[in-house]
């Protein structure tokens, strides 16, 4: 998975639209897409008929949108068999299948492309040096886990990896303070999962202000400790330099589209082919800014698969429309919806 | 992995004990329709039929009308016959934990036929089975000793050799709770001697007569209406007898009209009962609908709000056997009620009905030949609980036959 080829066009810039004429482009690009996947995925068209949806769409809110849980469910692709290109698959938490989300050539090359593209925004045109908060084993295991997907997917946006972790999940201090003498004096990029850069990067005791921090992966067992991302910010920058930090947020079935913390931490930007809508898990209507509800996510990137309007089970809030470091809607993920669980008579011993 | 072998003795309320002391102390000594079993048991219904109580969590109410006098000396008459009717020994009861008056209903038939028991209650159970505890607690004051000497109910956590031990030593393993439940539990071999009683995953469904349906006066509706919401909204609709899908049987208007009127009224209904889901709920029943829609087993999908979800199936055969969310029913038309007998399934245990004659239901009984549904009754008695359930006659199963011949 090649990013950044040699030959790389002139830059392209993702945060630049204003929410309305965001709003524009989007509702006609996957009002588009909705209709090319009806026509290719019996499967979706048949959701759609069943729920009557069908334009015109004149808002984004007005798409229909599928639950992203049907990912692990049904096999939705809208690409022959024999053109698939690759298959991706998320992490199957909790004994459930995971997601399969299908990719054919197109797709495949435009969701580097534009991952690296949202990246750019903070990393610049360069590969970085890059220290990752995670031991090498991660990415080698050959049932590679999300988090070593992600490890290996982040690790093309960076030269000279060093892991901070050792292969048996200890921190490696030499490698780190060799790393730093090498590329200390100079910008650089450090990439973790959330949880793993506050359990390991404070530690260090090192100076890491060239650097440049990516994380991802979800607050919950920071939340347990009571840690949001205001401390989580604080402390870093307090403790080892670090003021230049970017959390984002994505998912397997939007492959390529990650929603990214703007440089002041307040809150996630959607790249210019991307949104979310916060919906009401009651009436399903749009809530105003500032109302909690469920995210849907929307991108134009997936054309091989119809996740191009996506429910997700996170609950999150906008906080602002165009009033931020960057255009467009910034919001913040609030945690996980708790799945539903039935109170029938199955399965006691099983689970107790 | 965690392995106490001590468990929670919560009836009669003792110190935890390892499971031999459990079995070690516990006495036989009861016969079949023993007096004193049955004057605790009444007790025990009577205080749970306080007017407080059953208001408060109405399926006491339901088990305390079980536990009646004369439906107990029913229970016991009913199984005169010419041979001697003994205690099947000790039994072990292993309950749902998701449904709490299920263990009452089990262990109370058991004593009732004189057999030592011992129930394990998860330690997850809910508030009601706190209650229960209590109540039985308060029942035992004026108990004649051999109750406490012959019954107990324990709780532990996920230990084998507890289950081990407590399944070696039984007469009669009854283990409730689905398809994962029996499964687990039959790791644990049992005495030669003993057997299973399992009760695993089971599926319901009920079927309206649609012209009986538009010529029943408004008020039977609702009453119907009513009775159908009590059967799918009290246990999120997971419970195994509580419908998923009806079959509307007759000429393709009058289902249509028939059905159009009866969604309407589950709708007031959940409506003025306050029922919601909540959202976790809601996307689950999106997640299910949506997955019966992709593969091609449902035609529309409608939703009256969250908390009541409607599915037209393309076809009969496609109705769903699996749990599809609090509130979600798909709905398919069949010309008689004979088509069904292509349709039925093994794990197809209660089919509710509407508008069909005593007949009619027994001869469909007879032409589905036991290859599922084994209870018929009237839409809003789906949930309620009779001495024969999933077609065994508990009674009979928690005694044996000795043959006396002179």
């Amino acid at each position: 998975m090649s990013v950044f080829s040699p030959a790389e066009p002139e830059r392209m810039r993702v945060f630049t639209l204003a929410e309305p004429q965001r709003e524009v482009a989007l509702v006609s690009e996957l009002a588009a897409l909705t209709e090319r996947h009806r026509r290719a995925c019996a499967p979706y068209r048949r959701v759609l008929d069943a729920i009557q949806a069908g334009p015109p769409y004149e808002r984004l809110a007005d798409l229909p949108w599928l639950p992203v849980r049907l990912f692990k469910t049904h096999e939705l692709r809208s690409v022959p068999e024999d053109q698939v290109f690759r298959v991706l698959t998320s992490s199957g938490t909790t004994g459930q299948r995971p997601s399969r989300v299908y990719l054919d050539r197109e797709a495949a090359a435009a969701q580097p492309r534009m991952l690296a593209a949202t990246l750019r925004e903070v990393l610049g045109g360069r590969r970085l040096p890059m220290l990752v908060v995670d031991s090498r084993s991660v990415v080698r295991d050959p049932t590679l886990s999300a988090r070593g997907a992600g490890v290996l997917g982040m690790m093309n946006f960076g030269r000279d990896h060093t892991f901070v972790l050792d292969e048996r999940g200890r921190v490696d201090a030499e490698a780190v303070k060799g790393f730093l003498a090498r590329h200390g004096g100079e910008r650089f990029l450090i990439f973790g999962f959330t949880f793993m850069v506050w359990l390991y990067l404070r530690d260090l005791g090192a100076d890491l202000s060239q650097g440049t921090l990516v994380h991802s992966g979800g607050w919950k067992r920071l939340a347990e400790q009571a840690v949001d991302n205001a401390e989580f910010r604080r402390r870093l920058a307090a403790e080892c330099g670090l003021t230049r930090v970017h959390n984002f947020y994505g998912m397997v079935e939007q492959i390529g589209t990650v929603f990214l913390e703007g440089p002041d931490g307040d809150g996630l930007y959607c790249p210019d082919f991307a949104d979310v809508v916060v919906r009401d898990p009651e009436t399903w209507q749009e809530v105003p800014v500032g109302e909690p509800g469920l995210i849907e996510v929307v991108s134009t990137l997936p054309t091989s698969y119809p996740g191009h309007v996506l429910l997700t089970e996170d609950l999150g809030v906008v906080r602002g429309v165009d009033d931020g470091c960057w255009p467009g809607k910034r919001f913040e993920v609030l945690g996980r919806l708790p799945r539903a669980e039935a109170r029938g008579c199955s399965d006691t011993m099983g689970r107790s | 992995m965690l392995d106490d072998p001590k468990l929670d003795v919560r009836f009669p309320a003792a110190p935890p004990a390892p499971a031999e002391d459990l079995l070690g102390e516990l006495r036989g000594g009861l016969d079949v329709g023993d007096e004193r079993v049955r004057e605790f048991l009444s007790a025990f219904g009577k205080l749970l039929l306080r007017p407080a109580l059953a208001r408060r969590h109405p399926e006491l109410g339901s088990l305390g009308f079980f536990l009646r006098p004369s439906e107990l000396a029913r229970t016991v008459d009913g199984l005169a016959n010419e041979h001697v009717r003994v205690p099947r020994g000790m039994v072990f009861h292993i309950p749902p934990a998701n449904v709490d008056t299920v263990f009452v209903y089990s262990w109370a038939l058991s004593a009732l036929m004189g057999n030592r028991n011992i129930v394990r209650l998860s330690p997850r159970s809910g508030a009601v089975a706190e209650v229960i505890l209590e109540t039985l607690h308060d029942a035992l004051t004026d108990a004649d000793p051999v109750i406490a000497a012959t019954q107990r109910i324990v709780s532990y956590g996920r230990s084998d050799s507890v289950t081990a031990a407590l399944s070696a030593a039984c007469d009669l393993r009854v283990v409730w709770g689905g398809d994962r439940t029996v499964q687990e539990m039959r790791r644990h071999p049992l005495a030669p001697h003993a057997r299973d009683l399992v009760f695993p995953d089971r599926s319901s469904f009920a079927v309206v007569g649609a012209a009986a349906w538009l010529c029943a006066p408004r008020a039977a509706r609702v009453t119907v209406a009513e009775g159908f919401v009590n059967d799918t909204y009290w246990f999120d609709q997971a419970a195994c007898s509580s419908p998923r899908t009806v079959f509307w049987v007759g000429a393709e208007g009058d289902c249509d009209t028939a059905r159009a009127d009866f969604c309407e009224h589950v709708s007031r209904v959940v409506a003025v009962r306050g029922w919601g889901v909540d959202a976790a709920m809601a996307v689950e029943k999106r997640v299910s609908t949506y997955g019966l829609a992709a593969d091609g087993l449902a035609e529309s999908i409608e939703f009256r709000g969250n908390a009541l979800a409607n599915v037209t199936l393309s076809a009969a055969a496609a109705a769903p056997r699996q749990w599809l969310g609090a509130g979600t029913f798909a709905h398919a038309r069949l010309g008689s009620l004979a088509e069904l007998g292509s349709l039925v399934e093994r794990r197809d245990q209660t089919m509710t009905h509407f508008g069909f004659a005593r007949a009619e239901l027994e001869q469909l009984a007879r032409e589905l030949g036991g290859r599922g549904v084994d209870r018929m009754v009237p839409i809003g008695s789906a949930l309620s609980f009779h001495r024969v359930w999933d077609g065994f006659d508990l009674p009979a199963e928690f005694t044996r036959l000795v043959t006396v011949i002179r």
